[in-house]
């Protein structure tokens, strides 16, 4: 198949991700969202190796998974802070930093 | 089959332990730091802790020093030790050693834990130091995931405070954004370059004339908007005010530098190493966003009361100058952008401190009314602040006035005088928020005299008395003061005497071979 499907499908994932991040308003689904992004640049990342047939996308694509681990956790542990303090879990609420 | 793989010999990257020493200095230090915040006792906590960080931050620039000079790839081509990656090295450093002093007795730390505080503190050091070293897209993405992870805790770390938390989770949904279309586009590079290190993937533009294939260009501009958002350069600055306020102090302190000089140096190592074949497309894009930049973050400031929201926006304004140092992708571009960077953070860690010491004695101290009549009072305090905003603004004598003229002289020479005359532009609106603050400081008086009570920060012994110059000012923590004060006459020993940070920047800019 050709490698143009694979892209597209990468793409329409990072699109999906994208438009999630900036129209939903929960936290926990923006974190999904992001890790959609992140995930759409692995796809992409790991049908170029098959492409050019060298293992850097696929070491590149690992490391991308372990990163975005990591990130959700911060992501989580913010989330659950919030939660305690019982602020609203509402990006658009939180706007004790408006200007 | 078995005998064959047990015969087969996976052959390690040869280590090039000197070269990282300084990276292993800091993520060492990050482990030492994270497992002595566990002791009970509080001096062990409250003041150990901070001393071992800053003894790690020093080791790591003692290191640096030692290795200036070094010419050499680390692991196999993923990272490169060369005067570039020293000097900002160096930088990052000199912030970090700030910021530990700042916090030392900031709510920030005891709020959250001391061990973890600098322990992400120094872990986001070294991210940063992995990240302007990078050679190689993998190692591009890990550094810069590594510095920005360990921020947005810091954020969030003065917990029980209104704003922290968001500001954390501002920032971490927008760097994650950023970070997301950087990896995009650096996936479309890569399929388009057939590698990940920076030297292939510029032989690959310049063999196989893949220039004008729509895969790489599309990367390029994915990965210019990734690196925007990191360097908050207008439109995708948004986040910066917000998240500079909500965040404590000395992390803003931090964050404003150290993040900047990041993202400003891989900018300059990944356009003006990996994509210097395709720089006539990205030169324009970048000019524009650099003039985009310097007008959003000048007219933005306008208008602020908060200090730290006017330096958020006058940070913006100045990613817009030091993108100037980037566009022409030439050798004056590269040393005008490193000493810019050097005097950038030498006086916004002047102003920061300044702004930490007045958060100490009173609880509005971020507001610019917090600044009358500063400067019959408390000189000490004013005159780095007074310093700062001249050299940020440009006033000649300063090292803003210096890093001003060669970011200018680099830009016409580069031809693109445009860009030079819109920095000068962008100057002249900055004079109306950095005078502001300095006709505050030394033309009002304080409206209430004598009212300037201790609040914040409980006083606690004086742990570190003895030797200290500023003991007149009791209610400043002095090492804040130090602070401000050394780098306020940085800020003027480099605008008078600005050759040998010169000859680092040339130095550094020496080690970038390959530009136009």
């Amino acid at each position: 198949m050709a490698i143009g499907w694979y892209l597209a499908v990468s793409v329409i994932i990072f699109c999906i991700g994208l438009s999630g991040v900036l129209v939903r308003r929960n936290p926990l689904v923006i974190l999904l969202c992001l890790e959609l992004m992140l995930n759409a640049a692995n796809l992409a990342l790991i049908a170029f190796s098959r492409m050019h047939g060298n293992g850097d996308g696929q070491i590149f694509a690992i490391i991308v998974m372990v990163v975005a681990a990591c990130e959700v956790t911060v992501g989580l542990g913010l989330i659950v802070a919030i939660y305690r303090r019982k602020l609203p879990i509402d990006v658009d609420e939180l706007k004790a930093l408006n200007g | 089959m078995t005998t064959l793989l047990a015969q087969a010999k996976i052959e390690g990257p040869e280590i090039d332990w000197a070269g990282l020493s300084p990276l292993i200095a800091l993520i060492g230090g990050s482990v030492i730091v994270l497992l002595l915040g566990l002791f009970r006792a509080r001096p062990v906590r409250e003041h150990l802790v901070p001393f071992v960080a800053l003894a790690a931050i020093g080791a790591a620039l003692g290191l640096t020093i030692w290795q200036w000079g070094e010419n050499v790839d680390l692991i196999r081509g993923a990272m490169r030790l060369d005067d570039l990656t020293l000097a900002l090295t160096g930088l990052f450093c000199a912030a970090g050693i700030a910021t530990v002093l700042l916090s030392w007795r900031h709510i920030a730390p005891r709020e959250s834990a001391h061990g973890e505080f600098y322990s992400l503190l120094l872990a986001s050091l070294a991210g940063m130091v992995v990240l302007v070293g990078a050679t190689d897209l993998i190692t591009l993405f890990l550094g810069l995931e590594l510095l920005s992870i360990p921020l947005y805790v810091l954020c969030a770390t003065e917990m029980r405070r209104e704003g922290a938390l968001e500001s954390g989770l501002k920032y971490l949904i927008i760097g994650s954004v950023g970070s997301a279309t950087l990896l995009f586009g650096t996936a479309f590079i890569y399929g388009a370059a057939g590698s990940t290190n920076f030297a292939e993937i510029a032989a690959a533009i310049a063999d196989e004339g893949i220039s004008d294939s729509a895969l790489l260009l599309t990367g390029v501009g994915l990965a210019v908007i990734g690196l925007a958002f990191k360097a908050s350069v207008a439109p995708f600055h948004q986040w910066t005010p917000d998240v500079y306020e909500g965040a404590p102090t000395p992390v803003t302190a931090f964050m404003a530098v150290a993040t900047k000089v990041a993202a400003i140096g891989i900018t300059l190592r990944l356009f003006d190493v990996a994509l210097i074949g395709v720089s006539d497309v990205w030169q324009p894009a970048i000019a524009i966003l650099a003039a985009i930049t310097i007008i959003v973050g000048n007219v933005g400031a306008l208008g602020q009361s908060s200090l730290k929201r006017m330096l958020a926006y006058s940070g913006v304004a100045q990613a817009g100058y030091l993108l100037a140092g980037v566009v022409v992708a030439s050798q004056a571009g590269v040393e005008a952008a490193v000493f810019y960077l050097a005097a950038y953070t030498v006086m916004n860690l002047a102003a920061f401190a300044v702004i930490v010491a007045r958060q100490a004695q009173r609880p509005d101290g971020d507001d610019i009314g917090a600044l009358r009549g500063l400067g019959t009072e408390r000189p000490l305090l004013a005159w780095p602040l007074t310093l700062a905003m001249l050299g940020l603004a440009g006033f000649p004598l300063t090292a803003g006035f210096i890093g001003k003229f060669a970011l200018i002289q680099a830009s016409v020479e580069g031809d693109y005088t445009w860009l030079g005359v819109m920095i000068v532009i962008g100057s002249m609106i900055s004079l109306g928020y950095y005078l502001k603050v300095v006709a505050t400081m030394w033309m009002t008086s304080s409206p209430e005299p004598g009212e300037a009570k201790p609040a914040g920060i409980a006083p606690g012994p004086p742990v570190m008395a003895g030797g200290s110059p500023e003991a007149d000012d009791a209610r400043a923590p002095w090492e804040v003061v130090l602070v401000g004060g050394v780098f306020g006459l940085l800020i003027l020993a480099i605008g008078v005497y600005p050759q040998p940070l010169f000859d680092l920047a040339q130095d550094a800019a020496a080690s970038l071979s390959g530009l136009l």
